[in-house]
This record gives structure tokens, C-alpha cells and sequence, in this order.
């Protein structure tokens, strides 16, 4: 991609998120869009996104491919690892080498580097005190980020962060929590529909998913709303 | 405050989570029947009176575990109510007929309780005279037997397999509930319990479980002769 597309894109990007955002919207599919832009846009091969819930744990809501094997990496990260410790000081962590940072973090790096993750970089979503969750860029060489992709996806990041947090106080905080926590529970219902969907066409999970995705896009329905409704049986994909 | 009988039995019912020695109660209350029992047995748990309103009605339970025939075991195999409107008249269970003579019975219904492939037991109603019970009483128990299937299983698993903690682990259990609910035409309430159930009949977790499904290597059938839990 060469320079004047890629910031054409990037511009696209922020005014999809936006337009997200003005709209009405629904958490999980803001944050999946903010994952694939990612994954375009960036020198990176993985993305996701992980935000706390009641109990201040993080939880993969939405990542670049929903092939178990990279949910189970940033989870590992989550409870020990670049992820949860950018969570907790609320600050970027960049692990350029996973081999060699290994000792750390034994769980996530011993799957990650099994998994051909060889850098990852964290980038917490948060705006002034309040910090909702995290980003995560991963990549299958080592190495840092280029300065430009830092600056794009912590711009992306922010946009997003701003969209959650938007119109609400630090004072609101129960309200922020209940709305991430409706996030991730509607991710319980968008597993559920995954399976539903892996069973009834006989397909992977990632594939049940880029069908339930195409679904609610061109329907212009909610995620979580199609979940549901192939939870139910209302709906068949 | 409603007065509709089966309401009642069915509010009655809701609510009797962990006294499990109460569910046969409900039953007496909205049908023409003098006696009731619940029982656990066949592949999954073992054979055991659960509840019963009174002796005879665990008399009639035991006579049919210990000759091994009996209606509660022809509902719980086809997986249909059994009406024997009178059981002098009876050919079908010729040893159980010949033991409860003396019991005095006019009539006995037994139905399965079951969710999805896995059995549960019965529940076996008995009358002091011969009759029949209306095809609304009768659907009635069908949906009271859900309820008490529920209950019944819950009881049983809720603290040998217990739900997975981890994140990661929680997400495979709600993929493979999916898979489930998929194969058996059901709620994903139900869905849980058949693999929270599959677990404990195991011995495994719930996520080394839903592993199996995701991987296609466990597939449930809604079937009575399907996979046995």
C-alpha cells in the first residue's frame, strides 16, 4: 500500500468509526471493525481487543480471527503478560521479542511463540483516569513497531476509547461498566450463534463467524441482535 | 394469586429448587391421582425415589427397580407417557402386575423424564380406581416432568462439574452450547446442562467436554438409542 491510499484508508477508517458512533452502536461490532482496520492498515498480522468486567479482568471481545488458538494467546496475556500489564499501568508495552522477554510471561509466551507471535505491542484503551481495556498488535516477526503504525493505532485506539467513554464522566463509571459488561456478555450470546452456525453449516468458528459478521452487515443489524435470533432459531444462516 | 390448579403445581414447582424430596407433591395437587412419585435411574443416574406423597407410591417405585419392569421403564426407553387405565386388566408387565395385587391400584401413569439423550427417570402416578387422564392433563404433566427433569439434573451435576472459571475456558463451553443446542433443537439452558451432565458422568471438565464437541468428536442425538451420555 503505498503512502497517499494508506492515509486515504486510515482517513476512511476514522470516518467509519465515527459514523459508528453517531449512529447508535453496538460495542462488539466497533470494536471488530477497530481490530480489521488494524490488520489493514498496520504493519501487524493479529489484533485484538480486550476489556475489563466486573471484576476488573480482562476478556477478549473482538480479534482478527476467531480461530480459538488466538483467543487463548490474549488471554494467557490477559491474566500474565504485555497485555495485562499495559491494563495495569495504564501505559503502552512494547515486547519487541517474545523469546526473549519468554521468562516473564512462561504461559503466553510459550503459546504465542508456538503460534508463530514473535512481537507484540499493547496499547491500553483509555481516556484521562479511566482505562476500559486494551489493544493489542501482533506480529510474527520481531522487531518495534514503525513510528507511524504507533501513531495510527494509538489514534484508532482513541477514537474507539472516546466512542465508548463519550458524553460520560468518570463519575458515570457504573454506567461504563455496565455498558462493557453488556459488551461482553453479548460476546457469551456471539459464541453461543458461533457454534449454532459451526454446527448447522458444518464450518469452523471462524468461518461461522465471517457468516454471522456478513449478516448483520448487510442487514445493518447489531451483532449481538443476529446472535441472538440464531440462538433462538429464529434465524438459520 | 392464581386458583388454576396447574399454575399452582407449576409455581409450586419453581420453587422447590433444592428440596428435591418435594417434587412428587405438585403432581397430586392439579390430577385426578392418589399417589405420585419421582425417580432417578436408568443410564445416568442411579435408581433411587426421589420423592413420593406417601408409601404405597414408593412401593409401586421399588417393585419396578427390583423386577426390572414396569411402565416408568417402558416411558423412560420410548420416551412417551405410559397410561395403564387398569391394571387388573393388565398383560403388559406380568411379574410387576402379579406384585402390586395387594396395593390396591386401579390405575398407573409413568412419565419419562429426560433432556435431550440423556435420561433421567420417571415420574409414576397411581389412581385407587380405574380411569384415564385427559389429553390436557396430560400434556400438564409433560410440561411439570420438564421442569422436574431440570431440577432433577441440576441437582446432580451443579456440584461435581462445576462451570469452567477461566475466560478462555467459558468460551469454548458457549461454542460448544451453541453446537449443541444446534444438534438438539434446544435452549442453550439446556445445551449447558447436557455437557455439564456429560461431564460428570466422565469425570472430566466441562471445557476437556466442550473441547470434544468443538472438535466433532462428541456429537449428541436427540434420540433415546443416540450416544449414551
Amino acid at each position: 500500500m503505498n503512502e497517499t491510499s494508506r492515509t486515504e484508508r486510515l482517513f476512511e477508517a476514522f470516518a467509519t468509526l465515527a459514523d459508528t458512533l453517531v449512529v447508535g452502536y453496538d460495542v462488539v461490532e466497533l470494536l471488530q471493525s477497530l481490530v480489521d482496520f488494524c490488520q489493514e492498515l498496520l504493519d501487524i498480522d493479529s489484533a485484538g481487543i480486550l476489556l475489563a468486567n466486573v471484576r476488573d479482568e480482562l476478556e477478549v471481545v473482538a480479534s482478527t480471527s476467531e480461530a480459538n488458538t488466538l483467543v487463548e494467546i490474549m488471554q494467557l496475556d490477559a491474566d500474565a503478560g504485555p497485555c495485562m500489564l499495559s491494563f495495569r499501568t495504564r501505559a503502552v508495552v512494547s515486547v519487541p521479542d517474545v523469546d526473549v522477554d519468554a521468562d516473564r510471561w512462561p504461559a503466553f509466551s510459550a503459546t504465542a511463540l508456538a503460534q508463530g507471535i514473535h512481537s507484540v505491542y499493547a496499547i491500553p484503551l483509555r481516556l484521562r483516569e479511566t482505562t476500559i481495556g486494551t489493544l493489542n498488535l501482533m506480529r510474527n516477526e520481531p522487531g518495534e513497531l514503525n513510528t507511524q503504525d504507533v501513531r495510527a493505532a494509538q489514534a484508532l485506539a482513541d477514537v474507539a476509547t472516546i466512542g465508548i467513554l463519550q458524553e460520560r464522566t468518570t463519575r458515570d463509571a457504573i454506567a461504563i461498566r455496565d455498558q462493557l459488561q453488556n459488551a461482553l456478555s453479548s460476546r457469551v450470546v456471539i459464541e453461543q450463534a458461533k457454534g449454532v452456525v459451526a454446527e448447522t453449516r458444518g464450518v469452523s468458528m471462524d468461518a461461522a463467524f465471517a457468516r454471522i459478521r456478513s449478516h448483520a452487515r448487510s442487514r445493518q443489524t447489531p451483532l449481538s441482535v443476529v446472535a441472538r435470533q440464531l440462538v433462538s432459531g429464529e434465524l438459520r444462516l | 394469586m392464581t386458583t388454576d390448579p396447574f399454575r399452582v403445581a407449576s409455581d409450586a414447582l419453581s420453587g422447590t429448587e433444592g428440596q428435591i424430596s418435594e417434587l412428587a407433591r405438585p403432581f397430586v395437587r392439579f390430577l385426578p391421582v392418589s399417589g405420585a412419585s419421582v425417580s432417578t435411574f436408568g443410564t445416568f443416574l442411579s435408581a433411587e425415589t426421589i420423592s413420593a406423597t406417601d408409601a404405597r407410591a414408593g412401593r409401586i417405585d421399588e417393585l419396578q427397580f427390583d423386577l426390572g419392569e414396569g411402565p416408568c421403564w417402558d416411558a423412560l426407553s420410548t420416551r412417551r407417557p405410559v397410561l395403564e387405565t387398569d391394571v387388573a386388566s393388565s398383560a403388559e408387565w406380568p411379574a410387576f402386575t402379579r406384585a402390586i395385587q395387594g396395593e390396591n391400584v386401579g390405575a398407573i401413569f409413568a412419565f419419562p423424564l429426560a433432556i435431550g439423550p440423556l435420561e433421567i427417570g420417571a415420574v409414576d402416578l397411581y389412581s385407587d380406581r380405574p380411569g384415564s387422564l385427559t389429553p390436557e392433563q396430560q400434556e400438564q404433566t409433560v410440561a411439570l416432568s420438564a421442569i422436574v427433569s431440570r431440577i432433577l439434573l441440576r441437582h446432580a451435576v451443579a456440584d461435581v462439574a462445576p462451570s469452567p472459571t477461566s475466560t478462555f475456558s467459558r468460551r469454548l463451553v458457549h461454542q460448544a452450547t451453541g453446537m449443541v443446542l444446534a444438534q438438539l433443537d434446544t435452549t442453550p439452558e439446556d445445551a449447558y446442562l447436557v455437557i455439564q451432565a456429560r461431564a460428570f458422568s466422565e469425570s472430566r471438565t466441562m471445557r476437556d467436554i466442550a473441547e470434544d464437541i468443538i472438535e466433532r468428536r462428541i456429537t449428541f442425538s436427540a434420540l433415546p438409542d443416540g450416544e449414551a451420555p
